[in-house]
């Protein structure tokens, strides 16, 4: 019988699973299709996480540590799962690179892809240089340095442009992302400190900062860092003739068209689907949700399924999703897994 | 309850000339009319540091728009362009000249602190209008209001004097405030005055030496000697100008 738990994707929410699924004793195979492991934090290369403060190599780099010196989990980098035959309790998976596993259960913790902001044209991004995404300005903040790219020099005015691949129905994004509100609140306050000149505008239809994330992020930023908050979305970004970016829009609170010079235009970009999910709901025979998400199954007493029984999904595959949540969808998610391995042990016995 | 709503269309942004031509075409009258554009062209980001250093103002940058304020506010009931979470918003932003077009009302609050009673993020409203009224005052944006003209001869004579001389501030305050003291005596304001003495009913009642009796005398004449003299409280020495100089600097050590 298998003792062992196929965990697909190292970001947060794998890392978290195979960690959980080692520390009860039972064996996991994680598969990665990037060189490195860590998913979104490391890859795109985030500053400070929220809600903690800690660099997410910091953060993160301890969860990779911990999986990598487990003796029980098998890593396979640069791969992927081509083809899964069996079913719950004698899954065969066969990757990319040749292997074969075999596996009693499947955790699927294969995440989102950033929002492309080339989709919505109309905010600059790819025409202007100094349009850049918060995922731009993370590596910044984690490079100790805040600059407009087109010539380097620090920036007296940035605006952070919210709901940037959210909540359009034009662009078939209808949904919220969660995260962005608080992630442009806390990078206004890193901006602010590295640069304590430059003054920090946030355009916003809603501000989200959910749960504790208020008062932490966006009354802080507003209170103690000056953050100054509009009410208007951008109809477009252009340039004036001395190069400085031109927003206009219309400021709704006071009823005014706007179009105001700015020297740094940040989008916050939100979370898509998986762009890899039409081939990761074929290859695994899950299902999809109408945002192209993967689609779960019921919650209440068969928690983290998905649409297939003996595979689980969670984390950012679910839909947009934060950090924290995402690793306690990987331990949930580890538990429903190892209660399945549980299960056949009791038959075979 | 009322919505608020602007105008789209300020009256200052229309523009008419009663003689135009253009390229031989006379538009003169209604066809020249034109609209200013109203786009907002930039912020003052230090805007708001300028009305947070008046006593009052300090938790303005804290505001998020719900309108707690302006839903509660007194002033807003009579009037609905008396809104003062639209004050707020523009004082963050900087947008001064938008500010600008209110100030014959933003002084008109009555500080009921319903607005610094209810709002959930403690910014003070009440203390807003204040900051908001003092500065367009003190920018000169508007002419200073009764109340700070006397205030400004009532300070005065305290720090040069010691005391208040009442025929003084008042006659000082008429001219400064350009009430003419005979314009208001012939309206009938000291027959006023002395109707609410009480003494009327004495001269109705054919009582001419009871009612002169009664009538004061020593104060007027006294009041009339110490607006000659202007005596000062013994001792009184420095202690104005001490004090002077002492409001001075907080001033300064609050605006630098």
């Amino acid at each position: 019988m298998p003792d062992t738990v196929l965990v697909v994707g190292a970001g947060p929410t794998g890392l978290s699973a195979a960690a959980g699924i080692a520390a009860v004793g039972k064996k996991v195979v994680l598969v990665e299709k990037e060189n490195i492991l860590g998913g979104a934090p490391i890859i795109s290369g985030y500053a400070r996480l929220v809600p903690s403060g800690e660099w997410a190599k910091d953060a993160i780099g301890r969860m990779v540590g911990r999986v990598e010196a487990n003796p029980a989990v098998t890593i396979h980098k640069n791969a992927k799962v081509a083809q899964l035959d069996g079913e719950a309790g004698r899954f065969t998976a066969t990757l990319t690179n040749g292997q074969t596993i075999s596996a009693g259960a499947i955790i699927l913790g294969t995440g989102f892809t950033h929002f492309d902001s080339i989709n919505k044209p109309e905010w600059g991004f790819g025409t202007f240089e100094d349009v850049v995404t918060t995922t731009q300005v993370e590596q910044m903040v984690a490079a100790g340095r805040i600059a407009c790219p087109s010539d380097g020099r620090v920036p007296e005015r940035v605006a952070i442009l919210l709901c940037v691949g959210s909540r359009d129905r034009q662009i078939g994004r209808e949904w919220c992302s969660k995260i962005c509100c608080t992630v442009s609140t806390n990078l206004a306050m890193e901006i602010k400190e590295l640069s304590p000149k430059t003054d920090v505008f946030i355009y916003y239809m809603d501000i989200r900062t959910f749960g504790l994330y208020e008062d932490k992020f966006y009354w802080k930023s507003q209170e103690e860092f000056k953050t100054k908050f509009v009410k208007a979305r951008i109809a477009e970004v252009t340039r004036a003739p001395d190069g400085r970016l031109l927003l206009k829009g219309e400021d709704t609170l006071v009823k005014r068209p706007i179009v105001i010079p700015m020297d740094l235009v940040v989008h916050a970009i939100g979370m898509d689907p998986n762009l890899e999910n039409p081939q990761i709901a074929k290859v695994f025979g899950v299902g999809l949700e109408r945002h192209g998400f993967l689609d779960r199954g019921e919650h209440y007493t068969n928690t983290f399924s998905s649409t297939r029984r003996g595979i689980y999904v969670g984390g950012a595959a679910l839909g947009p999703e934060d950090i924290d949540s995402s690793i306690s969808h990987g331990l949930a998610m580890a538990l429903r897994a190892v209660g399945d391995l549980g299960a056949l042990d009791h038959q075979a016995a | 309850m009322t919505i608020h709503e602007k105008t789209l269309i300020d009256p200052d942004r229309l523009l008419t000339s009663d003689k135009l031509v253009v390229d031989g075409v006379d538009v003169s009258g209604q066809w020249n009319t034109m609209i200013l554009p109203r786009t907002l062209k930039d912020y003052d980001p230090d805007f708001q540091n300028v009305i947070e250093r008046y006593g009052g103002a300090e938790n303005v940058h804290r505001c998020w728009q719900c309108g707690s304020c302006t839903n509660s506010c007194t002033m807003y009931a009579l009037n609905t362009d008396f809104n003062p979470r639209y004050w707020i918003y523009l004082t963050l932003l900087g947008l001064k000249q938008e500010l600008l077009k209110d100030r014959d009302i933003i002084w008109q609050c009555v500080s009921c602190n319903k607005c610094t009673n209810i709002c959930p993020k403690d910014v003070r409203p009440e203390g807003v209008m204040k900051a908001l009224a003092h500065w367009i005052e003190d920018e000169g944006y508007r002419e200073k209001s009764h109340s700070s003209l006397f205030d400004e001869e009532f300070t005065r004579q305290c720090l040069d004097r010691g005391r208040i001389e009442d025929t003084e501030l008042m006659t000082r305050f008429f001219r400064d405030t350009r009430q003419s003291l005979v314009a208001l005596v012939r309206r009938g304001w000291l027959g006023v005055f002395v109707a609410r003495m009480g003494k009327w009913p004495l001269l109705a009642e054919g009582h001419l030496a009871k009612f002169l009796a009664r009538v004061p005398v020593a104060g007027p004449v006294r009041m009339l000697a110490h607006r000659l003299f202007k005596p000062r409280t013994q001792s009184w020495g420095r202690t104005g100008e001490v004090l002077r100089q002492y409001v001075q600097e907080q001033k300064e050590a609050a605006h630098a």
